[in-house]
């Protein structure tokens, strides 16, 4: 069931109590709420609104990044475990006036650093597919919410692959739009050259309609576009005729799983049966192994000057010290974990002046290259494709990926590409590996939204895999 | 003196605008503290910056004026430090590429006209302000986020005497271009003061201390003076001046060590992600440039031409809002010396600068005008515009006051004639005087005629009745 049939079946209490009683029944067994919000404020208003609201009285989840007003946001954090947002963001206000009923935050790695959602304060977050094993991350707690029939619909970031990745994992879909197509203000940052604000939803005419409703220009984030925001919903064809998709060859020749491999062929050979024109392509393999270098230091060095601001002299957890260098001191030590202080030192350590130019400045070049080198392929074809992830979520306590194997820095890390260069990537559900969701996943040139989304339509219209809902028994 | 002082000047000015750099919560002039504040001055998570425009177009005229080469392309950069009063952690500034670059400012010294090289303009935001008592720091964060601009000259300044006049006519030409109000001692403006002596004729530069926040015009002249007797000090005794960053000690006199150049920090500066460049139109800076309010140097000349001397108008431009006064007077009267004198002593005397600056008095400058008029066409005396201008600053009308103090000329010419006459019958010495050549004798038989007409005979023709009259008596 799309949300317009939602809106259409059933009554709001309905939907609300329904999404409010299952957040807290998954909460066991996938440990995904960080802060449940009583939504009776927001249905109240909703009384004198008109009932063609795209998102009328439908409920959702934000991601804990999302800044509402009055509520609390953790960044699933402990140095901001007390913060209540003194402001909403502006996608926060967007999804109200849309309609939609914020119902609680979700759980994520740590300010959205991390790919595992291991990370999280209040700790891991399970898949309903298999609750041994991870969400995937960093939006992992929107992910599995989804997924388990939660929410329709719930806020994801995606700095690398934050959204898409985990969407693989748990057979929904999962789109980041374009760099600048929906606001990032009241969003709490990773990296903000390569952070995006997008959305989980079940299948991708949901996907579409929440584009319709996020996206567009906000003054208050100059990264922010001025260009038209369609009615993307409305648009959705699917027709796969002539369409060009261009298959990422590297990102197969270092993949070994043999299911996942088999599952994607299968699915380009359904693909060209419905018309679409398959082209394989081939990115500098040079610069995919330098994708996950390129990547850390550019995102971490944003990072460490991110949250700076994280002194807990306004805001935050305070550890009280003897002097004010010694307090600052004292609640960062205490506030971030072991992987967030690793990542300020890499940044820090890349933006140093005897580094700068050797470290940070060069990563940006060979950012630049890298986006030349995605411009190059998607000037021949509508949009790029491969698999989302090399196989299904993995177990908790999985010690064997090789992060220096071609497989990990290319085949796993290479959906990266649409941060680097901001162009819209989505995944959808493919099929089954082991028992376990697998997506697929495709970019396509900045601001083609539309024709991105009708493609995955027009694929998930040939896997049949909509509106895929995994319940979870206690 | 065997030793050069060699001087370069980095200025801080707060920019006039409503709103802050980056954010829409108001600048605030004297408000309570922590008041004017957003999620946004405050690095609340999540927040992002926005680009005032106000504030490029004050910093674009400060680049013109300065005669700074002006780079279209704005950018910015973090410098990052954490400190109790910096918010964000990191200070969004211009480091990489400065709004204005390469300009100079031309001063007067005692050796003619000097040229003061400005290597570059930046735009950049002020940090929160801090308050210290006792154990306890008190922070307002009203301030953090104001627009500001750094002015940095190139080490060019040679004394202490040109120091301040570098930083005093700068200050007037900003305040003359409306981009801040160069209140110093408010913070508005604010000096660092980079010093180091050389031997007469050396082509390399001493070691060099950074004098910070210095408040006042007066305070730049004592602090570089000490700063230099400090420094030779220590190069006669072969100590040598250590590279450092100091403040100046009003009590003490002297300036003092705040922190060594080892214990500097790394800046880390990196381009500022959430601003993107931004390119400024070709017909935006013209339209700037075109309408540039004038500069004090234009208003000197255009004075001297008016016919004032160098010093009246000299001292006319150094206040703004005096000089402003005046430009509005010389609009109404063409009496253009008289007015300027005026200005100087008897406006100056009666309204502080804060009144003139709002314009909160009550003279009505047509009034003023009329009363100048006739000043200058000697239809009134200066004592008697002293009287009048007592009842003008109450916000009286020129012809009502001259009725009400009956002090109205007397320009009839058969009642002045019969007063000549009988001043002459009653004074024939002077009338011997004068065919002797005593023009005193005059200026003796104006002042009893004006006696007994208690000041109200016209000057001009009661003098004309009495040449006549004069003329018709020789003996």
């Amino acid at each position: 069931m799309d949300i317009k049939a939602l809106i259409a079946q059933t009554s709001i209490e309905q939907r609300i109590e329904d999404a409010i009683k299952k957040s807290h029944a998954v909460q066991a067994s996938l440990n995904a709420m960080v802060s449940f919000i009583d939504p009776k404020d927001q249905v109240e208003k909703l009384k004198h609104r008109s009932k063609d609201l795209p998102f009328y009285g439908v409920p959702v989840i934000l991601k804990d990044l999302v800044n509402m007003k009055d509520t609390r946001t953790t960044g699933s954090s402990g140095i901001l475990d007390n913060y209540i947002s003194p402001y909403d963001a502006t996608i926060t206000q967007k999804l109200k006036e849309a309609g939609a009923i914020i119902i609680g935050k979700s759980s994520c790695d740590t300010f959205g650093m991390g790919g595992t959602n291991m990370t999280a304060w209040t700790g891991p977050v399970a898949n309903p597919y298999d609750v041994s094993r991870m969400s995937g991350g960093s939006s992992g707690g929107s992910a599995v919410l989804v997924a388990s029939g939660v929410v329709p619909m719930a806020i994801g970031t995606d700095t690398g692959d934050s959204i898409r990745k985990p969407a693989s994992y748990n057979n929904i879909v999962g789109l980041k739009p374009t760099y600048g197509r929906i606001s990032r203000y009241g969003v709490i940052p990773y990296a903000s050259s390569l952070d995006h604000v997008g959305v989980f939803t079940r299948n991708v005419k949901d996907a579409a309609l929440s584009l319709e409703v996020l996206a567009g220009r906000d003054d208050n984030d100059m990264t922010s576009s001025y260009n038209l925001v369609e009615k993307y919903s409305e648009k959705l064809i699917g027709d796969l005729s002539g369409k060009r998709i261009g298959i990422i060859q590297n990102v197969l020749d270092s993949f070994h799983n043999q299911d996942t491999l088999n599952q994607f062929n299968e699915l380009v050979h359904k693909l060209k049966t419905r018309g679409a024109i398959i082209t394989p392509i081939h990115l500098n393999e040079d610069l995919m192994h330098a994708f996950l270098p390129t990547y850390y230091i550019i995102a971490n060095a944003e990072a460490t000057a991110n949250h700076a601001n994280l002194d807990s002299l306004r805001f935050g957890v305070l550890k009280e010290g003897q002097t004010m260098d010694e307090t600052m001191i004292q609640s960062r030590t205490e506030g971030f974990g072991k992987l967030l202080k690793k990542r300020f030192v890499i940044g820090s350590y890349a933006l140093f002046t005897e580094n700068q130019e050797e470290v940070f400045r060069k990563a940006q070049k060979v950012r630049r290259l890298i986006v030349d080198d995605i411009k190059r392929v998607l000037s021949e074809v509508d949009v790029i494709m491969a698999p989302a992830s090399t196989q299904g979520a993995p177990k908790f306590d999985d010690a064997s990926v090789d992060q220096l194997s071609s497989e990990y820095l290319i085949a796993e890390n290479y959906m990266a590409l649409a941060n680097f260069s901001g162009y819209p990537s989505i995944t959808v559900p493919m099929g089954y590996v082991e028992g376990l969701p697998v997506g697929v996943n495709l970019t396509a040139y900045a601001f083609e939204e539309m024709n991105l989304l009708d493609i995955a339509y027009g694929i998930e219209n040939t896997t049949g895999l909509a509106n895929c809902i995994k319940e979870v028994t206690q | 003196m065997k030793y050069e002082t060699v001087i370069g000047i980095e200025i801080h000015c707060e920019l006039k605008t409503k709103t802050k750099m980056f954010s829409s919560a108001p600048v605030s002039v004297n408000m309570q503290p922590n008041t004017c504040v957003n999620e946004i001055d405050l690095g609340h998570p999540g927040t992002l910056p926005s680009l005032n425009k106000e504030a490029v177009r004050l910093s674009l005229m400060a680049c013109m004026a300065l005669n700074c080469e002006i780079d279209p392309l704005i950018k910015f950069d973090r410098k990052n430090y954490y400190y109790s009063d910096l918010p964000k952690g990191f200070q969004i500034t211009q480091q990489f590429y400065p709004i204005g670059k390469n300009g100079y400012v031309d001063i007067p010294t005692d050796n003619g006209v000097k040229h003061i090289r400005i290597n570059r303009l930046h735009m950049e935001e002020d940090t929160a302000k801090q308050y210290h008592s006792g154990n306890e720091t008190w922070i307002d964060f009203n301030r953090a986020g104001t627009p500001l601009v750094e002015i940095v000259s190139e080490a060019d300044i040679r004394s202490a005497h040109e120091a301040m006049i570098y930083v005093e006519k700068l200050r007037n030409m900003l305040v003359y271009l409306g981009v801040t109000d160069g209140k110093m001692e408010e913070g508005s403006l604010r000096c660092d003061i980079n010093i180091s002596l050389r031997e007469f004729g050396a082509e390399e530069f001493g070691v060099k201390t950074e004098i910070k926040n210095l408040n006042s015009i007066s305070n730049i002249e004592k602090a570089i003076q000490s700063e230099v007797i400090r420094q030779t000090e220590l190069i006669e005794s072969k100590q040598g001046v250590e590279q450092a960053t100091r403040r100046y000690d009003d009590v003490q006199k002297t300036t003092i060590l705040m922190r060594k150049k080892e214990g500097s920090i790394d800046y880390k500066y990196f381009p500022e992600p959430n601003i993107p460049p931004v390119l400024i139109e070709t017909d935006w800076l013209h339209l700037i440039r075109e309408n540039l309010p004038e500069l004090p140097d234009h208003r000197e000349k255009r004075y001297m031409d008016l016919g004032l001397n160098a010093y009246d108008a000299g001292q006319l431009i150094q206040n703004k809002a005096l000089s402003d006064f005046f430009d509005q007077l010389i609009l109404e009267t063409s009496y253009v010396k008289l007015a300027a004198n005026w200005c100087l002593s008897d406006i100056l005397a009666n309204f502080t600068p804060k009144q003139l600056f709002e314009k909160s008095y009550r003279l009505k400058l047509s009034e003023m005008a009329l009363m100048i008029d006739a000043l200058g066409k000697q239809e009134i005396s200066s004592k008697q515009a002293k009287e009048l201008f007592v009842e003008l600053l109450k916000g009286a009308e020129y012809n009502a006051t001259i009725k009400s103090l009956n002090i109205e000329q007397v320009s009839d010419q058969s009642v002045l004639v019969q007063m000549v006459e009988d001043i002459l019958n009653e004074n024939e010495q002077s009338i011997i005087d004068y065919h002797n050549g005593k023009d005193r004798a005059v200026g003796f038989l104006m002042g009893q005629i004006m006696k007994k007409s208690k000041g109200q005979a016209n000057p001009v023709i009661t003098n004309q009745l009495l040449l006549e009259g004069l003329m018709k008596r020789k003996p």
